[in-house]
């Protein structure tokens, strides 16, 4: 069976700064699989060692990225993939999926799609969605549990929603997302990791997917870019003694109408 | 293609409050349109849908059928596809709890629509919608404009605009739309609750507990307590769910949960970046940590420099004898 892994890029943390081309500043802060997206891969090395086949841990990036594709390598991926083509430089969440899409149609053989449930950056958690729309297959997303996943046959998983959990079940090929929940995903060995240091992944452009300018153009066009404001200044409670203090506090949230 | 579709929620035998929400803001960005203002009811929310009316929808839809009982995206997208169909919407609303998510991303998707998720405001600038969300744990705002002649999906977070009120005297013509046989590809076999479940996000109050509370036992014994006493949930920090003292479902943060309440009281908890992300839209945000320079002092509205071990247990106190629980 062939499990693709979708990993995306992201800052380790997200204090970004803006440019005055209201492009994201990262400058300075190191970029990570997105935290979802290892439990992803996790997923994905799990059920391959069980069934066989392929994980191929797929990403949009620059070449730079090709370290973490190499990270996914080592924890268990059988195979990367990166997608690299300046037009990819300001994707939207369904125009990466539609990059995406048109790798993993380009794979021509895959049976399931494992994403985070939302990257740590953008969060909006439309990319598993708009995957499945565009590849015309069904979607799971929030899974927290997989139950069974018969190849050739179908997926069987606990969707894990606000206040109930789902058992649902739908034939393959389909689209997953994944919870935190899910597993605790693995550290890679030293030795798989020096094992696979040299390897060098295919990487695809626009052109080789089909993909024309229109295809890659976002539906709105960004026209502000702002930090958030600022909160009001705060105030520090003083006091001789911790039960003074408390009482002032006290007092304080009772003035605010907060309790 | 100037009106509004606000997709509908039910909780019990009432509208949803963020659907009440959407019937405001709704009402408001058709008039701005010169559309009108349409709600569609799926499957078991229709037994809501007059309801609608009395918030502001001009005119109701309703979409009907054995397979629509549970929520699947099959039969979800179908239903709206069938309003989008005679109501040719500008703008479609809905909400952003998971299974909206799910919903709209694949709606936009296949209208080959606008997709905004998170909005947190919506506006009709010179004829065309423009949309704000937050993204980057809420350090970046991001206000982007639809070109005309595509509608736009906007899943609003809640809390963004106020509810509409209720006019009794009135009401909208409601419509079933018939819609062709249903075969959602995904089967739901069954639906149970989640043992433990925390509604964080939906909580007025939240307590949150950081490294600071030493170990789980003590964790245990003060942050539960002090929610309690207050009528709201308990949180956590990721350093002390990762560490198992708390189960994920408390986590707030970037990889947690997002908040926004009209307290958070943030006890032995650094304030790390991340951590940030999850909570600093909340209304009032009190501090307590025993160094002064911790960072969360930055955001907070009240800041109080002391031990959990000795402040906790007081202000729970404070809090029973004031508000007499
Ligand atoms: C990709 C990524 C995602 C992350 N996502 C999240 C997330 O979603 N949520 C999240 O919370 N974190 C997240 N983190 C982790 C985050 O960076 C911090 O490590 C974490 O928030 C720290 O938790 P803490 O404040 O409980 O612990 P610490 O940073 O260790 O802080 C403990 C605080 O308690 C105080 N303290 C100690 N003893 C006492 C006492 N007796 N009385 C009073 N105060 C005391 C200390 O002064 C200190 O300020 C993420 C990190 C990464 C890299």
């Amino acid at each position: 069976m062939h499990i693709v892994v979708c990993l995306k890029q992201v800052p380790r943390d997200n204090s970004v700064k803006i440019r005055p081309d209201l492009t994201i500043d990262a400058e300075g802060i190191e970029k990570i699989i997105n935290l979802f997206d290892e439990y992803a891969l996790e997923e994905g090395i799990r059920w391959n060692e069980q069934h066989g086949g392929k994980v191929t841990a797929l990403s949009i990036g620059t070449p730079e990225w090709v370290e973490q594709l190499r990270r996914a390598l080592a924890m268990g991926a059988t195979d990367a993939l990166l997608l690299n083509d300046p037009a990819f430089a300001q994707l939207d969440t369904i125009t990466a999926a539609r990059v995406a899409a048109a790798a993993i149609r380009k794979l021509g053989d895959v049976d399931l799609v494992i994403t985070g449930r939302n990257s740590t950056d953008d969060e909006s958690g439309a990319f598993a969605p708009a995957l499945a729309r565009l590849l015309g297959w069904p979607q799971l997303t929030y899974v927290g549990k997989v139950l069974e996943l018969q190849p050739g046959g179908a997926i069987k998983a606990e969707r894990h929603l606000e206040s109930v959990i789902e058992t649902v079940t739908c034939r393959l090929p389909a689209v997953m997302s994944v919870i935190k929940d899910i597993n605790e995903p693995r550290y890679p060995s030293l030795l798989k990791i020096k094992r696979v240091a040299k390897v060098e992944p295919p990487v695809w452009t626009a052109a080789d997917l089909g993909l024309s300018a229109a295809d890659l153009t976002p539906t709105a066009q960004l026209v502000e870019r702002v930090p958030p404001p600022p909160r009001p200044k705060g105030e520090m409670i003083d006091g001789p003694d911790a039960a003074t203090k408390v009482r002032k506090l006290v007092d304080k949230l009772m003035e605010y109408q907060v309790i | 293609m100037s009106n509004v579709l606000v997709i509908l929620e039910a909780i019990g035998n009432d509208l949803a409050a963020i659907s009440r929400e959407l019937l405001g803001k709704g009402r408001q960005l058709a008039d701005a349109l010169g559309g009108k203002l349409a709600a569609l009811a799926i499957g078991p929310t229709t037994a809501v849908a007059a309801q609608a009316g009395n918030f502001g929808a001009d005119q109701v839809y309703t979409v009907q059928a054995p397979a629509l009982a549970n929520y699947t995206t099959d039969g979800y997208v179908a239903a709206a596809k069938a309003a989008v169909e005679v109501c040719q919407p500008a703008l479609i609303l809905a909400g952003t709890g998971f299974q909206m998510r799910d919903f709209g991303a694949a709606l936009a998707t296949d209208l080959q629509a606008g997709l905004i998720v998170d909005a947190t405001d919506i506006q009709v600038v010179e004829g065309a919608i423009q949309a704000t969300r937050p993204s980057h744990g809420g350090n970046v705002i991001n206000t982007y404009r639809f070109a005309a002649g595509k509608p736009v999906v906007a899943l609003v977070r809640k809390q963004s605009f106020p509810e509409a009120t209720a006019q009794p005297e009135r009401s909208a013509p409601v419509t079933e739309l018939a819609i062709a046989d249903l075969h959602p590809r995904v089967e739901v076999q069954a639906i149970a609750p989640k043992v433990g479940a925390v509604n964080l996000t939906d909580a007025a109050i939240i307590v949150t507990g950081g490294r600071g509370l030493g170990n789980k036992d003590n964790y245990y014994r003060l942050i539960p307590p002090l929610a309690e006493a207050l009528g709201g949930a308990y949180g956590a920090s990721r350093a002390i769910v990762d560490d198992g003292w708390v189960p994920y479902e408390h986590q707030v943060g970037q990889t947690g949960k997002t908040v926004s309440p009209k307290l958070y009281i943030a006890a032995g908890v650094s304030g790390a970046i991340q951590h940030l992300a999850g909570m600093r839209t909340s209304r009032a945000i009190v501090a307590i940590n025993k160094d002064p320079e911790a960072p969360i002092f930055r955001i907070a509205t009240l800041g109080l420099v002391g031990d959990v071990n000795e402040v906790l247990p007081l202000l729970t106190e404070e809090i029973k004898r004031r508000l007499n629980r």
